[in-house]
């Protein structure tokens, strides 16, 4: 049985990379920028990480009042681009579109660095990350969204391993087995994500079924946007033949998805804010008016839309540039979800203490958050790179 | 084993925050913490000056509701709040993983960071406390010098606080979201 496992592993296909190919890369104007950034941003991660162990979450702009601030929404941003990746790849491996299984390798590869990345940035926002190992094992909370939540994503992630595993290998049925067992997982785990906010009957603006669809939708539209990204760096936004008829397939998925979500936060909207329940109302009143909701909505939807619409996704180059913008969005997307959630101060009938309470809970992230927040995007991307250098992320056919 | 309440005759209120302060006192609430585990909440007077409607003006003391159907219970994943024998509402710091979701979840910002253990907290009925040494008054009620508190076993029917409950109207803060709070306010 050891001896199996030990053969299963050592003919694991594997580059044999040194550190000078590892540092070895084109160096062109715009690799050396992502390879400045990167580094730079794994730098601050390391002074954020540092701050953080210094001050605790004295380091951090949460408060009683906001106690979720940037690194859940990063989090969030993360394992949503996981999920979604993870959609994009199962697409040809699991559901057997043929045309879309040239990216499945790298969209399975991308889904387990985008969760690692997650993973590294909120294990500076638990309080206590050790702890949450041992007691989610020893005293598991069954009625509490994030128990199952992070189960089922450690559940995930370890499906994700095994079915890159097999499709490094050529085995083809047994990735597609793996594969569909953790997109299942993987789908339980993000729709329980949307339900830590859904549940919260305290918090009438997120209260309810809308985030755990919602989440599902999202992620397969983040999964889109770093499909282009991912191929548009691989193929220097030169693409052959089969991989612009995959990326024209994709932004006409992407087309009736963002036309989805448009519909969805449209109503949403509209029902929070002429609905007039208590609560709810005044605060989507709010979101109605503040930036980052537009810029969401403009960057995430409503430009992608257009371009898609203009040609039915003919344009991979334009695209690839849309992609990148419309990442910003759904970063907004994660942002405003979290911000947005703890926008009501909780405290009805304390009308007036020592001085007048603020009508609305205002937060802007620390130093330190947006450190390591930055962070977690260097680690991905180094992450990734690594991976592109040890795998054959391409296709085999 | 006991079903502990509160009830709160808070129209005799006057703010003295006697009850902040042996709150503080008795279980050693960090100085800077103010308004975190107890806190008197006060409404505005209503009107313009010179025409105040004086009496308009209230107190409205306030802590954790020790709600029947908790949601902070609810959404621990490590079960680090749970209900103790006496229902009181509890958090087993060595449990705690500091994941704030309660502090989200509670409906009447009732939990705080104690930067002591860098856990959450929020007001025990002083179980750890008074209750543990065998006295059966929490140190707001004990300090209160207007009696707005009474606290006691409301499955005992010869308790003051049942008897207070049969005879006197009271309501319970956000009773529409079916938390089932043990703090009631007289009217």
């Amino acid at each position: 049985m050891i001896a199996k496992a030990k053969e299963f592993i050592t003919t694991i296909p594997v580059n044999k990379v040194s550190i000078k190919d590892l540092l070895s890369f084109e160096k062109s104007p715009r690799n050396m920028l992502v390879a400045v950034l990167t580094v730079a941003f794994i730098a601050l991660f390391v002074i954020g990480v540092a701050t953080y162990l210094v001050h605790g979450h004295h380091a951090y702009n949460v408060t009683r009042e906001h106690p979720w601030g940037l690194l859940i929404a990063v989090y969030i941003f993360f394992v949503v681009s996981s999920t979604g990746l993870c959609i994009i790849g199962s697409l040809g491996d699991v559901f057997g579109f043929k045309d879309y299984e040239l990216i499945s390798k790298r969209a399975i590869f991308g889904s387990i660095v985008t969760i690692l990345a997650g993973f590294a940035v909120i294990a500076f926002e638990i309080g206590h990350p050790v702890r949450m190992l041992i007691y989610n094992i020893l005293s598991p909370g069954l009625t509490s969204a994030i128990w199952w939540m992070g189960t089922l994503y450690g559940i995930y992630l370890t499906f994700m391993i095994v079915e890159f595993v097999f499709l490094l290998k050529g085995d083809m049925k047994s990735a597609k087995t793996f594969g569909l067992i953790g997109l299942l997982v993987g789908l339980a785990a993000h729709s329980n994500l949307g339900s830590v906010f859904g549940f919260l009957n305290a918090r009438p603006i997120s209260n309810g079924v809308f985030y755990p669809t919602y989440f599902i939708l999202t992620a397969f539209i983040t999964g889109v946007y770093l499909a282009y990204i991912m191929m548009g760096f691989r193929y220097k936004l030169d693409f052959p033949a089969e991989v612009k008829k995959m990326l024209t397939g994709l932004a006409k998925i992407q087309g009736l998805l963002i036309s989805i979500l448009i519909f969805f936060v449209a109503w949403k909207m509209l029902t929070d804010v002429y609905g007039g329940m208590p609560n709810r109302a005044e605060v989507a009143t709010h979101i109605f008016h503040s930036w980052t909701f537009w810029a969401e909505v403009i960057l995430a939807m409503l430009i992608p839309l257009f371009v898609i619409l203009r040609d039915m996704g003919k344009s991979p180059v334009l695209f690839f540039w849309v992609s990148l913008s419309g990442m910003v969005g759904v970063f907004f997307m994660r942002y405003n979800l979290v911000h947005d959630t703890q926008l009501k101060p909780l405290q009805m009938l304390k009308v007036k203490e020592y001085q007048l309470p603020p009508e609305w809970i205002h937060y802007f992230p620390s130093m330190t958050e947006i450190m390591i927040s930055l962070g977690g995007l260097g680690l991905c991307v180094a992450m990734y790179y690594v991976g592109t250098k040890f795998f054959n992320l391409d296709s085999d056919h | 084993m006991a079903r502990y309440g509160m009830a709160l005759d808070y129209k005799n209120c006057i703010n003295c925050k006697a009850c902040e302060v042996a709150c503080k006192e008795e279980n050693g609430v960090l100085l800077g913490a103010d308004k975190h585990r107890i806190w008197v909440g006060v409404k505005e007077i209503e009107g313009e000056y010179p025409l105040l409607d004086i009496v308009s003006s209230t107190f409205v003391p306030s802590q954790c509701q020790h709600c029947e159907d908790a949601p902070c219970q609810e959404v621990c994943p490590t079960h680090a709040t749970y209900y103790d024998e006496n229902n009181v509402v509890r958090v087993d710091s060595d449990k705690c993983i500091l994941c704030s979701y309660c502090m989200n979840a509670c409906p009447y910002d009732a939990r705080y960071v104690d930067d002591r253990t860098m856990t959450v907290d929020k007001c025990t009925f002083c179980s750890d406390t008074r209750l543990a040494r065998g006295e059966t008054t929490t140190a707001c009620q004990n300090t209160c010098p207007t009696k707005v508190r009474t606290f006691g076993d409301l499955d005992d029917y010869d308790s003051e606080i049942s008897e207070l409950l049969r005879t006197r109207d009271h309501f319970s803060l956000k009773a529409n979201l079916g938390t089932n709070p043990k703090l009631f306010y007289l009217t």
